[in-house]
C-alpha cells in the first residue's frame, strides 16, 4: 500500500468528534422553549436576573474596551440577547449572530421593542454573513466554552476580518485555574464518557486565548481576570 | 467681551461636536452597509432561492385546495338540493291523483323508449358527534379526488379550550379509523408557543377510500371522553382506469 491510499483508508478510519461540533443541531434542540433556552445560555430564566448578569458584563466591556454611544457592535453567539437587550440602550446599532434560530426567535421576542438591533443566523462556524470592515466592537462571551478549539479561532480571524480598523474585540472562557473553573471541570468527569453532552463546557488559558488574538493580527492584546472569575482577551485590530 | 482662552474652549467644543456627528454619520453609515450586506447576502444564496421557490409552491397548492374545496362545498349543496327533489317526487308518486292516473301513464310509456325511475339519492349520514373548536392544520388536504385505496390525512390540532387529544379518528360514512396521535410538530410549538395538554400536537389518519361518494369526519377524542369532529367534508373516490 502506498503512503497516499494509506493516507486516504486512514482518513476515511477515522470518526467524527460527534456532536460537539454539530452547533446547529444541538443549540437548536435547546432552544425549544423560552425557559430551556434561557436556562441554556444563562444558567437562570429570571428576566431581572438575566438584565442584571448583561449590567454586569457591560461593565466589564467597559473597563476593558470601552463602549461608545456611537458603536456599531456585534455579538458573536447571542442566543436570546440577554445582553443586546440591555447594550443596545448604550451604542448605536447593535446586531446579533447565532447558530440557532429558535435562540434568535426569542432573541427577537425580547428586543421588539429596540429598533436599532439586528439579529442574524450563522449558517455556520464563522461570520460570513458580515461584511469586512463594518463593526466598532466585536464581542463573545459565554461562548467559547461549547466550541471547539479551531472554532473558537475561526471566529477570533473572523472578528478580526469584519472590525473595522481600530476596532476592538472580546472573547471570554472560564479558566482551569479558579475554583469555579475548577467545580465545572470536575462536574464533567462525572459523565459517563458515554452520556457527555456535546455542549459540556471547556476551559481555555490565558495563553491559548492570547495566542488566537495575536495570530488573528490583533494588537495591543491583553488577557484579563475578570472579577466572576473568567477571563477575557481583547485586542485591537492595527489601522489600515 | 470673550477672552483668547474662552474663544479657543469654544472652538475646541465647536470642534469636538462636529467631530461627534461625523463619527455618528460615519458609523450610522457602516450599519447600513451591513444591513444592506445581510440583504444582498441573503438574496444571492441559492438556498434563499429554494426558500423563494418553496413558499410560492406551497401557495400555489394551498389557492388549488381552497378552490377544491370550494368546488366541494358546491357540489354538496348541489347533491342537498337533489336529494330534496327526489323526496319531493317521490311524495308526488304516492298521492292519490298520481295513482289514479297511473294506467294512462302505463299506456303512455309503452309508446315511449324505456327509461328508469331515478333512484332514492343516499341520505347524509348524519355525523354522531358534534364539533368541537380546534387550532388545526391539515398537511395532506382532504379536499381532493381520492384515487387510490387509502389516504393518510397528516396534520397537527389542539382544542381551543386548553384540553388534551387523546385519540383521533376518520369517521368515513359511518366506518371508523384510528390514527396515531403525539406526533413531534417542534416548528409548530415554536411558533404558536408550548402547548402544554399538547406538547406533540401531530397526528395521523390512514384510512380506506373505497369508490363512490362518502361523508368524511376527521374527529378527536377530548381528555378520553367525547369525540368532536374537527373538519368534515364530502368526498369522491375515483380509482383511475389500469
Amino acid at each position: 500500500m502506498s503512503e497516499s491510499d494509506a493516507n486516504t483508508r486512514w482518513v476515511e478510519s477515522t470518526s467524527s468528534l460527534g456532536d460537539r461540533s454539530a452547533y446547529k443541531k444541538v443549540w437548536e434542540r435547546q432552544s425549544r422553549d423560552p425557559d430551556v433556552a434561557a436556562l441554556a445560555v444563562a444558567g437562570h430564566t429570571d428576566e431581572a436576573k438575566l438584565d442584571l448578569t448583561a449590567r454586569g458584563f457591560i461593565d466589564i466591556l467597559n473597563s476593558t474596551v470601552g463602549l461608545g454611544a456611537n458603536d456599531v457592535v456585534l455579538e458573536i453567539g447571542c442566543g436570546i440577547a440577554r445582553v443586546g437587550k440591555v447594550m443596545s440602550l448604550e451604542c448605536l446599532h447593535w446586531f446579533g449572530a447565532d447558530i440557532s434560530s429558535g435562540m434568535l426567535n426569542h432573541a427577537a421576542a425580547r428586543l421588539t421593542e429596540r429598533k436599532n438591533t439586528t439579529l442574524v443566523e450563522l449558517a455556520t462556524v464563522g461570520l460570513q454573513e458580515f461584511p469586512a470592515d463594518a463593526f466598532d466592537l466585536v464581542y463573545c462571551t459565554i461562548v467559547f466554552m461549547h466550541l471547539l478549539e479551531w472554532d473558537r479561532y475561526r471566529y477570533v480571524e473572523e472578528a478580526f476580518r469584519v472590525l473595522r480598523p481600530g476596532g476592538q474585540c472580546y472573547f471570554d472562557n472560564f479558566p482551569l485555574d479558579s475554583k469555579h473553573g475548577w467545580n465545572v471541570f470536575t462536574e464533567g468527569t462525572r459523565y459517563p464518557l458515554e452520556r457527555r453532552p456535546a455542549h459540556i463546557s471547556m476551559a481555555s488559558t490565558r495563553e491559548e486565548l492570547g495566542i488566537y488574538l495575536r495570530n488573528a493580527g490583533f494588537v495591543d492584546v491583553t488577557v484579563h481576570d475578570l472579577p466572576n472569575e473568567l477571563i477575557a482577551a481583547t485586542g485591537r485590530k492595527p489601522e489600515a | 467681551m470673550n477672552t483668547p482662552t474662552d474663544n479657543t474652549q469654544d472652538r475646541i467644543a465647536a470642534l469636538q461636536a462636529e467631530l461627534d456627528a461625523v463619527k455618528r454619520r460615519e458609523a450610522e453609515f457602516r450599519t447600513k452597509m451591513v444591513q444592506e450586506f445581510l440583504d444582498r447576502g441573503e438574496r444571492n444564496t441559492y438556498v434563499h432561492t429554494l426558500h423563494e421557490e418553496r413558499a410560492a409552491l406551497r401557495k400555489r397548492q394551498q389557492e388549488s385546495f381552497a378552490d377544491l374545496e370550494n368546488l366541494i362545498r358546491k357540489l354538496e349543496a348541489e347533491v342537498e338540493r337533489s336529494a330534496a327533489l327526489e323526496a319531493e317526487l317521490m311524495k308526488v308518486g304516492r298521492s292519490l291523483s298520481w295513482r289514479i292516473t297511473a294506467p294512462l301513464r302505463a299506456i303512455a310509456r309503452k309508446f315511449q323508449p324505456s327509461s328508469h325511475p331515478p333512484s332514492m339519492a343516499r341520505i347524509m349520514d348524519r355525523l354522531p358527534v358534534e364539533g368541537g373548536v380546534f387550532t388545526y392544520y391539515l398537511h395532506t388536504s382532504p379536499f381532493r379526488i381520492y384515487h387510490d385505496d387509502t389516504f393518510t390525512l397528516k396534520g397537527w390540532a389542539w382544542p381551543q379550550d386548553g384540553r388534551s387529544i387523546t385519540a383521533i379518528r376518520v369517521n368515513l360514512s359511518g366506518r371508523t379509523f384510528i390514527g396515531k396521535t403525539g406526533l413531534e410538530e417542534a416548528e409548530v410549538i415554536a411558533h404558536y408557543g408550548p402547548q402544554p395538554a399538547n406538547p406533540r400536537p401531530g397526528f395521523e389518519v390512514t384510512f380506506e377510500t373505497p369508490p363512490g361518494r362518502h361523508n368524511l369526519s376527521l374527529e378527536a377524542q377530548i381528555d378520553g371522553g367525547e369525540w368532536r369532529w374537527i373538519v368534515k367534508t364530502s368526498i369522491w373516490c375515483e380509482p383511475l382506469a389500469k
